[in-house]
């Protein structure tokens, strides 16, 4: 009589990597094989420097691993397998299991592991050794089944650019977009894209002024018009629209103008806005508009999330509206409080500067003078502009920085050389604890005013900070700060040394040491990028960091941030405040185990800044 | 062999010798396979615990009563205090000659078809008698496996079929005993379900043969992990 283990091998098949391999005739055959062992709490399973045979899986109860000094590695409870590292490398283990509850083992014969290894690619791959592998392919599966977000500019054009050559006057350009029924035409000279028109630029610069329909088109052409590659992604066509303020952009193929996508197109592929968001923030005249508009964005996010779009665009969207915000409210100010009398630059630090924001943000941010500053002459022009759009900033959703971290604080309201001589102190005189407070000031971005201040600021940030060796030793010991948890056992976070938590702040110990890290690579290279992506690529072609090392950080950051970025979007969705406290509970084994993968190359990450910027003991 | 120093003949009523007493059997058993089963003896009740084969068993009946109901499957799976073999595991279904009672085929989720095309137990026995040989068997329960069996034998083979029992239900009644004064509430259950709870096993579907003889070798385990010593003699435990 055939003997049916059905109890062993459904257990075996509601868990990983069973259970997409449960199809696989064999497992019948390899269950008649398992041997079960009962084993108290506290019993040695595997010891380090034996020899092990044998693929474990836990039916119930829970296993700690321990390293050979007896140093928490991980916990493991029902479903989950071990004894596989050693039996990839010939059964010599080098590490602790042990049971720390009562528990019931399923033990798999070697041979059935390493066949069912050999054979099946998608059982090996769950076991696959180099977990940045893993984690790699995890993305790559998860971003596999997307729509715009991934797909090429050029599948969403329809049709030919239709051009006019630029001696043409405003009436046949007219005729020629309502015979075509387009609403943009490209201004060419030569056969060469020199400009573009829309119907806007008809309706306001032409009408409106009550221009003659004999007007040559280059009168009122968008001259130099932002283009894009045909070769770009979709989605950085909707963030360029964002950028610039444009709902137009040729297509350039080889030189040539193939198309032109406007904000239509987008919109016909999906629904968020965020682009017609950042022009409605741009009209509004009242802090009421703002405000209506700001209670927006938690759609727009939802949208955004809901469309498959990565963090990185999400960070680059919300920060573009959280920018914009932040210029309309200083023009507002500048037309209440009178035109600046001094130049100056608003600059945005951390997150926004990062362009790395997501819905629920503070506000950090500071102001540069021009050195032609007198307090006493232009000192209450800018304390009353700092402080109103401090305070309207607040009423729009970016709430006041506890810190004070605020152009609205004398302190952060400073002409360049005074910038330059805090920054110099800071760097030149690194007090470790003071800088833990700081750090947000590396990251800075002019976002309104006079760009050229924020630059020359950061030019003499990335000089001092190459010629301060011990500034870097300083701020990669601040990075060691924050270490990541270990993983997680059953419903709870866990911690290295071995404390269990209900729920822990995925930005604090996840995104923000990933940030930390890069940004001391960054200082050392002397990047001028600001976005932790972009850093990453400029450090990985500095050579800072062994082959695939920046890729591997990069990844994880984007498991990290794409969890919170769902975990605040299901929040939205249940109508709480969105927050970074993760509750393990609500995370599915595919994202527990990829962030633990995650953790362990952010941990490693910063044992690496640790050894690499040691410099001279203090 | 037989224990050094004991008499062989009369096993006290304190040490149960069930070495001694299947050499008695041995003889007396009509020829076949229930006489070799005898034949093959047991092991010597100072075995210890850890060293004796164990075989743990399960059976499906249509009832409870020996006397008018029968087996419809055995389950068996081979075990130490440190292993339980799936290797070893075996089952069989037997085709009862009554017809089945409706209300047990819900309990066993076994067919009517399916046991239509199985042989009568007559024709099985033989073979169940050879895994059996030379193996401590594992039940929670003694009463119903013993009792069963006990009846099949005589009805197939004119002569009794005995043989030496870890019972887990019994095992767990002594290591719950509480004297009197100091039980408190209601007495523990010694279902197998409840019993395997109170070591942290997983929950089985209950009343299929094999996975009932697994559940039971597990429990077993767990007891032996608690209460049972690995070094003691099998005749401190078999019944």
């Amino acid at each position: 009589m055939e003997v049916e283990l059905t109890e062993i091998l459904e257990a075996l098949c509601q868990h990983a990597p069973f259970e997409e391999i449960s199809d696989d005739p064999q497992l019948n055959d390899m269950a008649k094989e398992i041997e079960i062992q009962y084993l108290r709490a506290g019993s040695n399973v595997i010891t380090p420097d034996s020899l092990n045979n044998t693929l474990y899986f836990i039916r119930s109860g829970a296993i700690e691993n321990l390293s050979k000094e007896e140093k928490l590695i991980r916990r493991m409870n029902e479903g989950e397998l071990f004894g596989y590292s050693s039996l990839l490398r010939g059964g010599k283990s080098s590490q602790f299991m042990r049971t720390i509850e009562d528990s019931l083992l399923y033990l798999i014969p070697a041979r059935w592991f390493l066949k069912l290894y050999e054979e099946n690619d998608t059982f090996s791959d769950f076991f696959e050794l180099a977990r940045e592998v893993r984690l790699r392919m995890a993305m790559d599966s998860q971003s596999s089944d997307v729509s715009l977000m991934t797909c090429p500019i050029s599948s969403l054009l329809r049709r030919a650019p239709i051009s006019i050559h630029k001696d043409e006057n405003i009436r046949s350009a007219a005729q020629l977009m309502t015979e075509k029924h387009v609403s943009s035409l490209l201004i060419t000279d030569n056969d060469e894209l020199i400009g573009i028109i829309t119907d806007r630029d008809l309706r306001t610069r032409a009408i409106a002024e009550g221009l003659s329909y004999d007007t040559p088109i280059a009168d009122i052409m968008t001259s130099d018009p932002v283009i894009m590659d045909s070769q770009d992604y979709a989605s950085e066509v909707v963030l360029k629209m964002m950028e610039k303020n444009v709902h137009h952009i040729p297509i350039i193929k080889n030189g040539q103008p193939i198309g032109v996508i406007n904000t239509g197109d987008i919109v016909q592929k999906e629904s968020h806005g965020s682009v017609y968001l950042i022009s409605d923030i741009y009209r509004q005249n009242t802090i009421e508009g703002l405000q209506s508009i700001s209670n927006k964005m938690t759609h727009t996010f939802t949208q955004l999330v809901v469309a498959d779009a990565n963090t990185q665009m999400i960070g680059n969207a919300m920060s573009h509206i959280g920018t914009a915000f932040v210029k309309r409210l200083l023009q507002l100010g500048e037309e209440k409080f009178g035109p600046a009398p001094i130049p100056y630059c608003f600059i945005a630090l951390g997150s926004q500067a990062r362009e790395e924001q997501t819905i629920k943000t503070d506000q950090d941010n500071a102001l540069i003078l021009s050195n032609k500053y007198n307090e006493e002459i232009h000192g209450a022009y800018f304390e009353s502009l700092s402080d109103w759009v401090c305070q309207h900033l607040d009423k729009c959703g970016y709430t006041l920085c506890t810190g004070d971290i605020m152009a609205s604080n004398t302190l952060w309201r400073q002409p360049l050389d005074v910038w330059k001589d805090n920054f110099s102190d800071w760097i030149q005189k690194p007090k470790a604890e003071a800088l833990l407070r700081l750090s947000i000031f590396f990251d800075l971005r002019g976002v309104y005013g006079d760009k050229t201040l924020a630059k020359q600021l950061n030019q003499h940030i990335r000089n001092q900070a190459k010629q301060h060796p011990s500034f870097l030793t300083f701020m990669a010991r601040n990075a060691n700060q924050r270490k990541p948890p270990l993983g997680f056992f059953r419903q709870f976070v866990l911690d290295g040394e071995g404390k269990q938590s209900r729920t822990f702040n995925l930005k604090e110990r996840g995104i923000a040491p990933i940030i930390d890290i890069v940004r001391v690579h960054a200082l050392a290279c002397g990047s001028d990028k600001l976005n932790t992506f972009e850093r990453l690529e400029d450090i990985d072609a500095a050579g800072l960091l062994p082959d695939g090392r920046a890729k591997d950080l990069a990844l994880a950051l984007e498991m990290i941030a794409m969890v919170r970025i769902r975990h605040q979007k299901d929040q939205i969705e249940a109508g709480e405040v969105p927050n970074n406290h993760v509750n393990p509970e609500h995370l599915s084994s595919f994202e527990k185990r990829h962030l633990r993968d995650a953790f362990n190359i952010v941990e490693r990450q910063q044992e690496f800044i640790k050894f690499r910027y040691a410099g001279k003991r203090s | 062999m037989s224990s050094s120093n004991q008499q062989p003949e009369t096993p006290s009523n304190d040490i149960q010798d069930w070495q001694s007493m299947f050499a008695e059997w041995a003889k007396d058993a009509p020829e076949g396979p229930l006489r070799e089963y005898y034949r093959a003896g047991m092991v010597a009740p100072t075995t210890p615990l850890k060293d004796t084969p164990l075989l743990a068993l399960d059976l499906e009946t249509t009832g409870l009563d020996s006397k008018n109901d029968e087996i419809i499957s055995l389950g068996l799976i081979p075990l130490s205090l440190e292993r339980i073999r799936c290797q070893g595991a075996r089952y069989w279904m037997a085709k009862p000659e009554r017809s089945l009672h409706a209300e047990s085929v819900t309990i066993h989720e076994i067919t009517h078809a399916e046991l239509s095309e199985a042989p009568a137990l007559k024709d099985i026995l033989d073979e169940i008698l050879v895994a059996l040989t030379k193996q401590v068997v594992v039940v929670h329960c003694v009463a119903i496996e013993r009792q069963f069996l006990l009846e099949a034998s005589l009805k197939v083979y004119g002569f009794p079929f005995y043989f030496p029992v870890l019972d887990t239900m019994d095992i767990e009644r002594q290591a719950q005993y509480r004297p009197w004064w100091k039980r408190f509430g209601k007495a523990p259950s010694l279902r197998l379900d409840a019993c395997r709870q109170r070591y942290k096993l997983p929950r089985y579907k209950a009343h299929h043969a094999l996975t009932d003889a697994l559940s039971s070798a597990e429990l077993l385990q767990a007891q032996a992990a608690y209460h049972l010593d690995p070094t003691a003699n099998i005749s401190d435990y078999w019944i």
